[in-house]
């Protein structure tokens, strides 16, 4: 099979980020590959183990990329990254039109995405890039089993009140949520070897892509502010001794809190 | 082509029920209306729909209503082929859903089809002094908060997290409804749902509930969300969870609040017993009463909570479920 997995790399959840200025954020230097992207590198490997072919990870960044060399490091067979200085400022709708663009030309059984990434929780650029390539697409899988023969993909995705089983055809693209599949750490061997690995580069006028069809003059969306996080006002601690307590702490939640 | 500026809702559903998100986005529509005389729409697809149209009747100036058997269950094929052309046809200035797994499995697809602005996951609309829609929404977990606004593509589209706008108490539309022919060729739909398995419980969605009450490891064993679960039932909560109790496999994973999981917005939520890791605080920020119980004094969870209890889950927990009976039994 060929499989390609979308990957990031994201600020890790323990990051301090803070409001620089109204379109500007101060983001301390610490990041990780996206969770639900290693899941998907994880179901790509997987599918490869059983039905041979080969795994490529493919990113859209022009500074990071760690999320190639820790799915080298996982067991992928190759990275690409798409980096051009025109890209800066695109919305993930353009990144999604550059990612289609590389992908067009390929020829693919599936392609797989995390759910979102772990930075702004979007999820929008694996499903736009199924809509520009017009393959079906399936979002937030657990569960996942192809029949190579048949060119079919059996799927399990999680909705609110259950679980949905779906068939669909091949190729197609896939987003993974938690719960498909536990990502391998990979051998401090194999870190090593990655981050020797050489890192394929393709720019946008290798894509056939003018830099006016990304970036921020091609956004459909754009930051107009950016907010600190609403301040809480400060805990307030209930010190009666139990039962009282509890007796206090119903009263605040109907009479002052009102959410009762 | 008809420039009609209107503000649409996607009317979503669950077995003919419209789920209460619709109503806050409507209600949230009449009001943007009133300032720029914009009319409400509703958008309705799926069959056995006379409820739902009774529901979304005052609530709107209309109902565009496709009622047609292949839209049960959802799927992004048969949704986005019935919608789009519609969307092209009236051109709406907006378009709102509930950031639903529906919501963020349709929205993002259908944006790149009509070549369109979206944004996910709000937890705010506003109106510019442009008459342009402002949509606010939390990056990193809550660690921030961006506005962002829409080039001049239209409709401008939003999904929007659970009580998010007040339901109108007083709705005044009513609305007409537009019945629209769906037209789906059988081709164009790939991918087919064979099954489905229902949630045990059958609870609000934790994403979905105005009270959410959690436990994490501090209930030590899988058996103690028995008394989670009597105080869930006693004001009708859906019940939440950590990432260490999944991990661990004592609860499932659609109940897990945070980075790795789900980012709830309820009007209540309590924590009993969760320490407030920050892989779990990003998935409330945007909860409007917090209450936190802990043993630990110095637990981060207090940093994030309205109200706290330095105490013993396993007494009080079952003593606010008396309580909680006992007031609301006496109303």
């Amino acid at each position: 099979m060929e499989i390609y997995v979308l990957v990031k790399q994201v600020p890790d959840p323990e990051a301090m980020i803070k409001v620089k200025s109204d379109t500007e954020l101060e983001i301390e230097n610490k990041y990780f590959t996206s969770y639900f992207d290693e899941v998907a590198i994880e179901a790509g490997l997987k599918l490869k183990e059983k039905f041979g072919g080969k795994v490529t990870v493919l990113t859209v960044d022009n500074r990071r990329v760690d999320a190639l060399r820790r799915g080298i490091s996982m067991g992928a067979d190759e990275a690409l990254q798409i980096t051009d200085p025109a890209l800066e400022g695109s919305d993930p709708f353009a990144i999604a039109r550059t990612l289609s663009a590389y992908l067009k030309e390929k020829s693919f059984d599936l392609i797989l995405a995390g759910r979102q990434a772990m930075d702004d929780d979007a999820g929008i650029v694996g499903l736009a890039v199924a809509e520009c390539l017009g393959i079906p697409h399936i979002h937030s899988i657990i569960g996942l089993e192809v029949d190579d023969q048949k060119k079919e993909a059996k799927v399990v995705r999680e909705v609110e009140n259950g679980r949905e089983n779906l068939t669909c055809p091949l190729p197609a693209l896939f987003t993974c949520q938690k719960g498909l599949n536990t990502p391998r750490i990979p051998l401090v061997m194999n870190v090593m070897k990655a981050m020797k690995a050489q890192i394929k580069k393709v720019d946008l006028a290798t894509l056939g892509l003018k830099p006016a069809d990304v970036g921020s003059q091609a956004a459909q969306i754009k930051v107009q502010r950016y907010l600190p996080p609403p301040k809480r006002p400060p805990v307030k601690i209930i010190k009666e001794d139990f039962p009282d307590n509890v007796k206090a702490l119903v009263k605040l939640l109907r009479e002052e809190a009102k959410v009762i | 082509m008809i420039i009609s500026n209107d503000i649409w809702v996607l009317a979503e559903h669950q077995d003919g029920k419209i789920k209460k998100i619709v109503f806050e986005l409507l209600s949230a529509a009449i009001d943007f209306s009133k300032k720029t005389g914009q009319e409400v729409a509703a958008l309705l697809l799926g069959s056995g729909l006379e409820e739902a149209v009774k529901s979304l009747t005052p609530f709107a100036d209309k109902i565009y209503l496709m009622e047609d058997p292949v839209f049960i269950p959802y799927t992004s094929d048969t949704y986005l082929t019935g919608i789009a052309p519609l969307i092209k046809e009236h051109q709406p200035s907006i378009l709102l859903g509930g950031a639903t797994s529906t919501g963020k499995d349709l929205f993002p697809r259908l944006a790149m089809h009509l070549q369109t602005g979206y944004v996910p996951d709000c937890t705010g609309l506003s109106i510019g002094e442009n008459g342009k829609l402002v949509a606010k929404r939390p990056l990193f977990g809550g660690k921030v908060f961006a506005e962002i606004v829409f080039s001049e593509a239209r409709p401008q589209m939003a999904t929007v997290r659970n009580n998010t706008f007040l339901v109108n108490d007083k709705p005044d539309r009513s609305a007409k409804v537009i019945s629209v022919s769906a037209q789906i060729a059988p081709s164009i739909i790939k991918k087919k749902v064979t099954g489905f398995e229902k949630a045990a419980g059958a609870k609000l969605d934790i994403t979905e509930a105005d009270i959410v009450v959690a436990a994490g490891r501090g209930i030590k064993a899988p058996e103690n969300f028995k008394i989670i679960e009597d105080l869930a039932e006693t004001i009708h909560a859906s019940v939440g969870t950590t990432r260490a109790t999944v991990d661990e496999g004592w609860r499932d994973l659609k109940d897990q609040i945070g980075k790795s999981g789900k980012n709830i917005s309820a009007k209540l939520y309590m924590a009993f017993g969760i320490s407030g890791a920050i892989h779990h605080v990003l998935g409330i920020s945007t909860c409007k009463t917090v209450v936190a119980v802990d043993t630990d004094p110095n637990a981060l969870i207090f940093n994030y909570a309205d109200y706290g209890i330095v105490g013993d889950l396993f007494q009080i927990v079952p003593a606010l479920t008396e309580e909680l009976k006992r007031v609301l039994a006496s109303e």
